[in-house]
This record gives structure tokens, sequence and C-alpha cells, in this order.
């Protein structure tokens, strides 16, 4: 009775590993970050102002853990864990964080990959404007400033001060903003922000007008304005270069259920909006800055030579090789093939020796064919995809070059028959030659 | 809540009102936007239900408030559910059944008199034997439900009950959940009122009046706990802002304004509650303006019916539709006094009683009254007559009731501030651009610019030459108008930017940039700079951004410490993108003879071999000297072809062979070539040796 026993365990044993291959397969695929969020909040009361904007959080899946930032028992980490994903920073005013939160541990929390929405408004905070410049997005010093604009104002019944800015100087990136065009203005009021010129990281989602500054509104200016013009940006976001990403917005009330759900209608235009482009715009922002748009992932990095489907451990020059690679776009709920037709392969050693542009079925699958140089050494096969809005794709395989052998060269030259003949015919004439000079009487 | 900052309403609201003294609001009575926010929130699931009992309920009460009447299509669903629920005798949860009542009491639903007389025991059992808070406000709730339903419910020991809930309360008018809890919280006062207003209404018989006065003055305590926001905003708020239990502002306030305004209606006599606190907190609900949750929704909508409608105060709601005025236009100053669902106000008067301007300077106080239009229940001024001009100005309104014995019914506040913003068209005239040379001052060549429209001036200097801008603005009413922003931008090609404020005098603008002190701010950049004037403000309807032209400026040479301009953003697009292909260039192949020409050569190589075998012919060769006994003529064989296998070797190793197999064969070929060689050749020199003797 043992031995079937036996045999079972062994067969179960066996098949454990396709089973287990089974069941992952079965469930829902596993996105590039997680579903934690912290939201920190300087009054209890945003929670409910704003809740259209966490209902939509809420709805995609996300996880919202809500804290006053002064929480003494605020922690964004614990046993060397951290306890979230992403935050969501709605706590313009506050001085200083709570628990064992402070500048720094925001900053290592986006240093270890994780995302953050950063809103602030005119009450922003020292703690809020420097976790901003690390940021690369610097907020007008002026602390009594708002961004005015007395032309691209919008229009509303209780409000004559021009500091209700209908901004529609949106960033064309499909990745960050959505495939759908945002029609209506995106409401605004708060603080401008500069971004920093020498930081390429940060980019200028919403933009303000030529017409804009950043002033106070109520006192009279004396000196220039320090922000001006479309030099001032209204919502940035950046990417940093472990595909972090941060949001930094200069109104909380962008978010707002009363500007998400208000109409709008941009001064000296006679159109009226509805609804005002907010809320499509904080959705597909949030949507982009928490990884569900726009993060790519390559798989099954492929090369052989022409004709052949193993992959060899060494190429000799001039071989005809074959490359592929699939590359997929996280779209929030599952993996999906990403298109595009700028996907390039360097073959590289020191510098690009090869530098193409692969074509695509549109399912993912990117190759390229193409000749190994006549170099020798140590090359790579190389993708750098660093492209607007999207994360960075950057990954290298080494691959030997070899030159040929020495029996790999051409045989039979036609220019050297000559010689060859030459040769050929006096040892012919040797050979008889030879019976000549002996058995000659 | 006390020490940090304002509510969301409040907040809104702060931003909204300049900083004037009385801040203004934004409080504008329930309207169409409430009902199409409520249909959203409460949108009924993809099966027509909303949700829960509690959601239910919360629903189909917002919905009957705001009368949209097309959810009547959900209410058989909704009806079919609480139907059930009280139908059923597992569901013996009084809040299951209080919310299953009440979804039939607003809906009208027709349920049997057997089933609502079950549902009454039960609830009456669990009355007597509870001693929490919640399980009264239930299962009160839920009887006083079930009899305005025209159901015949009495509580007979309304007594005890009332006793039992008002054990309770604690001594600053808040309540504890139950008898074990320590903790008391104001949200529990507003439930714990609420129930013993259900008490009172289901007693057989009159409830001891001195109870109610006790509960009175609980109420009038618990509004010395009120909290509130310097612009006569008043809230409810615990005490002990717990994460967990905490309920926020507007659920408190919704409770307490639910458990005061009923147990008024029931009391006898008026509660001692000042209207200017009514009034704070139906300006804080109406101050949410549209709620982003359900459950807001429900409060505030479910508050605001109550304050509708109450014994204590009804508040009465100022509000301006617009607040901006044009005189382009000749705006009408309008005012709207109704109650908070916007139905019309009892007859009063609206002053205007005095006009602030913008740094609280009285402009005037002569008290104006406003015309009352009946139709559209709006009272009306015409601004022109009160020569105000631009700008922005904070206006006090006084409301006086015309007959006194509203005065104890309805709660108006008295005097109710407003910010406005008068706007109007500048007039923008006598503009002139010019260089002149520093030391005569006399204007070399002076433009004449027309503002209001795109010009384009071009202009040149050197930097010992300066730029004279100057131009006039004028309000409707004829004073100099100073705006906010007057800025000149002067943009160089390379994008740097410098702004100029245009310094405004009593009569004119006027702006003189002198180059050779500006030389180093310009970062000695010569070359062509934009001119563009902006001039804009609040008040000013036609304000503008305009191109003037631009300016050729010569200045010197950058010396070796002169600062450097600031770097230029750069288009981020132009950092991503596809990289230029690269593809290797091979080694070109060397040059060959054409193929014909080696072949010709090598028929020509050929020629000496032949010219070789046809001489061997003439000459007669033979080979008698081949060794005629068998073994010399076999070695001999063997040495030939011996050789004959070398030089077939070597054509074996010109077709395929390599270097080492060709050397391994040669040299067993060779050993056996020496040996047979030596046997042949011996032979053949032992042979002509012995011919030579002989």
């Amino acid at each position: 009775m043992a031995t079937p026993r036996h045999l079972l365990l062994l067969l179960a044993l066996a098949l454990a590993p396709l089973l287990a291959v089974a069941a992952a397969e079965g469930a829902a695929e596993e996105g590039p970050r997680g579903r934690r969020l912290l939201v920190l909040l300087d009054d209890l009361a945003v929670r409910s102002s704003h809740s259209a904007f966490f209902g939509s959080l809420q709805a995609r899946g996300f996880d919202l853990d809500f804290r006053l930032a002064d929480d003494p028992k605020l922690s964004l980490h614990r046993y060397g864990q951290y306890l979230y994903d992403g935050l969501v920073l709605f706590a313009p005013s506050t001085p200083r964080f709570g628990g064992s939160v402070d500048q720094n541990a925001v900053l290592e929390f986006i240093d270890a990959g994780h995302d953050m929405i950063l809103a602030a408004d005119s009450s922003a905070s020292d703690l809020i404007r420097g976790i901003a410049t690390e940021c690369g997005v610097d907020f007008d010093e002026d602390p009594e400033a708002m961004v005015v604009d007395h032309i691209n104002y919008a229009v509303t019944d209780v409000d004559g001060d021009h500091t209700l800015i209908a901004g529609d100087d949106l960033i064309q990136s499909d990745v960050i903003l959505g495939s759908k065009k945002i029609e209506a203005p995106v409401l605004f009021r708060g603080i401008g922000h500069a971004v920093n010129p020498s930081n390429n990281l940060v980019l200028k989602v919403l933009s303000a007008s030529p017409s804009a500054y950043s002033a106070n509104p109520k006192t009279k200016l004396a000196s220039p304005p320090s922000l001006t013009g479309s030099a001032i940006s209204l919502v940035s976001v950046m990417q940093a270069r472990n595909n972090a990403r941060v949001l930094v917005s200069g109104s909380l009330d962008l978010f707002s259920n009363r500007f998400l759900k208000s109409g709008v209608q941009k001064a000296g235009s006679k159109k009226r909006y509805e609804r005002a482009g907010n809320e499509q715009f904080v959705t597909e922002t949030s949507k982009w800055v928490f990884h569900e748009r726009g993060h790519l992932k390559a798989v099954n990095v492929k090369h052989h030579k022409v004709g052949e489907t193993n992959e060899p451990g060494m190429y000799r020059i001039n071989d005809d090789l074959e490359y592929s690679v699939e590359i997929y776009e996280w779209s929030g709920t599952s993996w999906k093939p990403y298109v595009a037709d700028d996907v390039q392969l360097q073959f590289f050693m020191m510098s690009p020796y090869v530098l193409k542009t692969m074509s695509t079925d549109k399912k993912g699958l990117y190759s390229i064919s193409f000749k190994v140089p006549d170099v020798y050494g140590v090359f790579q096969f190389k993708v750098e995809y660093q492209r607007l809005g999207y994360t960075g794709l950057s990954f290298t395989k080494q691959i030997p070059v070899r030159p040929y052998r020495h029996n790999e060269y051409e045989r039979f030259i036609t220019s050297a028959y000559p010689y060859y003949t030459a040769s050929f015919s006096s040892m012919g004439a040797f050979f008889i030659f030879s019976f000549v000079y002996l058995y000659h009487k | 809540m006390a020490g940090r900052r304002p509510s969301p309403a409040a907040l809104l609201i702060l931003l909204v009102a300049a900083a004037f003294a009385p801040i203004s609001t934004a409080v504008r009575p329930v309207s169409d936007a409430h009902r199409s926010a409520a249909a959203e929130l409460f949108a009924p699931s993809a099966d027509g239900s909303f949700g829960d009992l509690e959601r239910t309920y919360e629903a189909v009460r917002t919905f009957q408030i705001l009368g949209l009447e097309k959810y009547k299509s959900e209410t058989g669903k909704a009806c079919k559910f609480a139907a059930e629920k009280l139908a059923s005798p597992t569901s013996s949860a009084a809040k299951d059944l209080f919310h299953a009542a009440r979804i039939s009491g607003a809906l009208g639903c027709s349920v049997d008199a057997g089933v609502y007389d079950g549902v009454v025991a039960r609830l009456k059992a669990v009355i007597k034997d509870t001693n929490s808070l919640l399980e009264f406000y239930y299962s009160v709730g839920g009887l006083l439900s079930i009899k305005e339903q025209g159901h015949n419910v009495v509580l007979s020991d309304a007594e005890s009950t009332f006793h039992a809930i008002k054990a309770l309360s604690q001594s600053d008018g808040r309540w504890r959940y139950d008898t074990d809890s320590a903790e008391s919280s104001t949200f529990a006062a507003g439930i714990a009122l609420e129930a013993l207003a259900g008490v009172v209404s289901l007693a057989d018989a009159e409830v001891d009046p001195s109870m109610v006065g006790v509960v009175k003055n609980d109420i009038v305590k618990l509004f010395d706990t009120i909290k509130s926001y310097d612009d006569g905003t008043f809230y409810f708020d615990e005490k002990h802002v717990d994460a967990t239990e905490y309920k926020g502002p507007i659920t408190t306030s919704a409770s307490v304004v639910r458990g005061v305004t009923s147990f008024a209606t029931v009391a006898s006599g008026k509660l001692n509650i000042p209207g200017e606190k009514i009034l704070g907190l139906a300006k804080f609900f109406l101050g949410i303006g549209l709620p982003g949750s359900a459950k807001d929704c429900f409060n505030q909508i479910e508050s605001l019916s109550f304050l509708e409608n109450n014994r204590v105060f009804i508040p009465l709601i100022l509000s301006l539709p617009s607040k901006v005025f044009s005189l382009t236009s000749k705006d009408q100053l309008k005012v709207e006094v109704t109650t908070v669902f916007r139905s019309a106000a009892p007859p009063l008067k609206v002053n205007l009683v005095q006009v602030l301007g913008s740094d609280s300077k009285v402009i005037t106080s002569e008290n104006k009254e406003l015309q009352f239009d009946l139709d559209n229940n709006v009272h009306y001024l015409d601004i022109a007559p009160l020569k105000i001009d631009v700008g922005k100005y904070s206006l006090v309104f006084e409301i006086s009731l015309q007959e006194p014995e509203h005065e104890t019914v309805y709660s108006t506040g008295g005097r109710n501030t407003e910010n406005v913003f008068i706007t109007g068209l500048i007039k923008v005239d006598k503009a002139e651009i010019g260089i002149s040379d520093n030391d005569a001052g006399t204007m070399e060549s002076v433009q004449k610019l027309d503002l209001l429209k795109d010009t384009k001036v071009s202009l040149s200097a050197n930097h010992l030459q300066k730029l004279r801008l100057s131009f006039q603005l004028t309000t409707p009413l004829g004073h100099t108008f100073k705006p906010h922003q007057v800025f000149l931008k002067l943009k160089h090609e390379s994008n740097v930017e410098h702004l100029f404020v245009v310094p405004g005098s009593a009569r004119q603008f006027k702006l003189v940039l002198d180059f050779l002190g500006l030389v180093e701010k310009f970062y000695y950049l010569s070359g062509r700079y934009d001119l563009e004037l902006a001039v804009g403000d609040a008040a000013m309807e036609n304000s503008f951004l305009r191109p003037l032209g631009h300016l050729e400026l010569d200045l010197p040479e950058a010396p070796e410490k002169a600062p450097k301009p600031p770097a230029q953003a750069v288009d981020p697009f132009s950092k991503f993108g596809p990289k230029a292909e690269i593809s290797h260039i091979f080694r070109a192949p060397e040059k060959r003879p054409p193929k014909e020409l080696s072949l010709a050569f090598t028929g020509l190589t050929l020629l000496p071999f032949i010219g070789f075998l046809i001489g061997l012919m003439r000459l007669g060769v033979n080979l008698k000297n081949f060794p005629s006994l068998p073994g010399p003529a076999a070695f001999a064989s063997l040495f030939h072809s011996g050789i004959g296998a070398v030089l077939l070797l070597y054509v074996l190793f010109w077709l395929k062979l390599d270097l080492f197999t060709t050397l391994k064969y040669l040299g067993f070929l060779g050993i056996f070539l020496v040996f047979v060689g030596h046997r042949t050749l011996s032979y053949l020199s032992s042979v002509s040796t012995k011919q030579k003797t002989a």
C-alpha cells in the first residue's frame, strides 16, 4: 500500500508548480504600484469638501488612509517597510507633520520610488514650500501672492477679483492627460510657481496665460512681480529618475467638489461649459501620478541569427541577427501592448555602432534585424526609451563579437587563379620532369 | 476643530472674500444645482436599488424634500425593499425597522396594519429593555414614523422612557450614548433631543412640563458650545476629535438641528435660542455649496428643510444673485431675501445703509430703500444714482420686517454686509511712445499709439538714449484710474524678459527707461526687443495685453565680469523623442581585376607547361631506363606515386584541407618518400656506376 501512496505524493509534488502557475494566471494582474495611499489633511473637513476626488480614487481601487497632518502617530514606514505606496498631501498650511514624518521623510519616501500629489494654496507653509522646492518647483515667495489674470479669468457671479483662473494652456501629452481632450477650462485659484529651468524632470502641465501675474490682489504693486505670464506654472509634474511621480498644484481648490462640479465660462468667451475641466483633469493626472498610465515594462528580450531560433553566446562580425522585445503598458487593470513607432535599439560598444528604430507588430512586439558591424569586441544590445510622461525603459544585454576564424575566409578568388595554375602547372611539370630525368636514356 | 483651520465651506468663503473687515459669504439658497447634484450622488445602481436601508432612506428623503419627481419611478422597488424588512421576523434590529418604517412613510407605501402591529410590539419591547441612546432613538423614531402614517401608536409608559433618555444627558447639554460610556457627544445630543421629541408626540398623556423645561434648558446649554467663524456662520462639532468616531461638523450640526427643531415643534412655548445662531446654522449648511458625498447631501438638505419651517426662528437669507455690477450695461443692484429653500419671505424692507470703499472708508451712508419687484421676488436699486465709481465696495444692507409679530418668527440677522465689484470700461488715451536723447530730453521720434488695437511701432535706441511711454486712463465718471496691473514687458530674442511697472501719477502713467542705467540689468544683450503692455484690473472691463511693436537696442559689448543671462527653460518635447539613426559603415571590399582578365592570365600561365610538354615530345623522351627488375620497378613506382600523392595533397590543401591536416599527411608521405626514394635512387646510381665501370 505504501508504494502507490508515495507515487501519488510525488505526482502531486511534480504538478504543484504547474497548478501554482495556473492560479497566478487566473488572479488579477499585478500592477506596478500598490494601492495604499496616505492622505494627509490639515482639516478633516477637506475629506468631505474634496470627496469627489477621493471617491474617484477609491472607485479605482485605492485604499485611502485619511490622517491629520499633525497626527502624533503618523508614520510612513514601520520595521523598514513603507506602509503606503503613495501620498496625497492636502495639508497646505501645516507647519510640521506629526509623528516621525518630516520633510526629509517625505523626500525619502519619494526617493524610494513612491508617488505624491501635493496641493498648496495661499496659506502654504514653509514645510510645503520646502517639499515643493525639492521637487523642482518654486512657489512664489510672497506669502500673500495669488495668481491673478485680468483677461483669462472665469466669470462668476460672486467673485470679481479675477483670481479664479480659467486655465486652458495644458501640456500636449496624451499619457499625462488621457487621450480624451479636456475641452472645458480648468478652474484654478491659488498660488503660482515657477519650474526650475535647470531641472529637466519637471514639466508644466497647466500653465498660466501670458496676461497672468502672481501678486497680492489687495495691495498696490510697487515692484514688478517675480512671476508673470506663461512662465507661471499652475500645475506641474515631476518624474524622478527612479520613476517616482509627483504632482504639484498651487491650488487645493482645484481638487474640490465645488470646482469639480461647477460650470465655467471664460471671460470674453460666449461659450459656457456645464462642467469645468477639473474633474477630468484631476482624474487623469491622478491616474498618471499613481502609475495607472504611462508605466512601461519590457519582457522577452530575444536575439538570434537570422534563420535560427537559439540565442548564441557570441556573434561573428558581419552576421545577420534579429532582436526582439515585448513592451507593455499598465492600463490600471492589466498590461496592454504598448504601441509606438519610435522604440530604438542601439548596438553599443563605447558608442553606438548601430542605432535603429525597431518595427512593431502593433501588439507590443518590437523587432529589428541588422548586420553585425565588422568590428569585434564586447558589444551591448541597449534600449534607452525615454518619452514624455512615460516611465523610462533602459535595459542592456552584453554580447561578444568575434572576427573570422582562419578557415572562414574566401578560398577561391578568381583573380588568384593565375597564381594557382602557375604553381600547379609547375608541380605537374616537376612530376613529369622527375620521370624524364631519372629514366630517359 | 477649534484650533484648526476653518471648514471647507468657510475656507472657500474666505478665499472668495477679500480682506474687508466684515467678510462676505457666498451663501445662496438651495437651487437647481443642488437637485442635479443630489440626483447624481444618489444615482441608483444598475438594479435600481440605492444600497442598504439607511442609504435608501437618505435617497428617498432627499428626493422628497427637493421634489425630484422623476425618482417616483424608483419607489416601487424601495417600498418592496422596506416592506420585506418590516415583515421579516428575523430583522429585529431596531435600526432596520426604523429605516424601513421611514422609507415607507416618505414614499407613502401601503403596509398591512398587521405588519405594523408586529413592528410596534417589537419596537416597544426594545424600548423597555434598552439603556442605549441609539436603540431608544431608532425605536422611538420607528414608532413615530408608523404613527405619522396613520397607524394608531401610543407609548403608554412615555414618562419613564423620557426619564430613561434624559438620564443620559450631561451637565453641558451633551449626551452619552449609554449609561456605561463616559464620553459625551454633541452628535448624541441631537439624537437624544429627536428621540425625546418623538416620546412627547407618542405619549398618551402630556409629559411633565417641568421635564420639558429642563430639556429646554439643556438645549440652551448645548447652544453655548456652538462654534463660529467670524463671518456669522455657526456650526456644531465634537469637543474631542477622535479620528475613528469623529463624524465631522456637517453630520454633528445636522443631528443637532434635527433634534432641536423636532423638540421645538412638540414642546410648548418658545426655545430661548438667539435667532442669529439659527441663521448662522442655515448659513453653514448653505455655505457647503454643492456637497460631495451622499451623506453630506442628505444632512445638508434635511437640516435645511427642518430650518425652513421651524418654531424657533425661520432664517431669512439675504443674497445677491450677482456680485459684479457693470456700469457699462447699467446693471441693477439686486438683492434676494428668501428662506433657505428660496420661498418668498414675509413682507419686508431692504435698505442700503452704507457703502464702504476698499480701504473701509465710508463712501456714502445715505439710507436708500430698495424697490421690491413682486413678480421676481427681488429687491432692486439702480446703481447710477449712487455715483459710485468702478472698484471694490462693501455694501451694508439692513432688513426690517414690516410686521412686528414676524420678529419672533423670522431671523434676518439685521445688518448684512456684501462685497461687490463695480466694473466699467476704462478710457485709454493720449498714449505716446518715443526715444529721447539723454541730455536734451527732447523727444526725437514721438509716435502716437492707439492702445485699443494692436500697433506695430519700430524704434531703435542705443544705451545713451531713453525710452518714454505715457498714457492716460480715466474711469466712466472721469477720474484717473489706477489699475492693479500696468506692466511694460521687454522681451529679447533669446527669451530674456524684463518687466517694468509703469508708475502712475495723478494725471497720467509715464515710464522712462534710461538704458544707460539698465545695461547691466539687460545683460548687455543688444538686438531686437518686443514691447508688450499689459493693463488690467478687477474693475476694468477692457483689460488688455497688447504688443506695441519692437525696439532695436544697441548696447555696448559686455565686459568680462558682466552677469550672464539666466538659463531659459527648454521645450520639454525637445528632450524626448527618437534619436537620429546610426548605421555602421562596413569596410569596403578590396578592388579586384575583372574575371575575364584573371581567366586570360590563368590561360597564359598554362602556356609554359604546354611548351614544356611539346619540348619533351620534340626531344623524343623515352623511359628506357625504368628498372626492369620487379623489386626496383615496384620501388620506383611507389616513389613516383608518392611524389604524385604529395602533389595531390597540395591540391587538396588548396581545395579543402587546412594547414595542420596537410602537414600531418605530408609528414607520413615524407618518411615514405625518403625511404622509397633512397631505394630507387641508390638502385639507379648503382646501375649507372655498373655501366660506367663496364
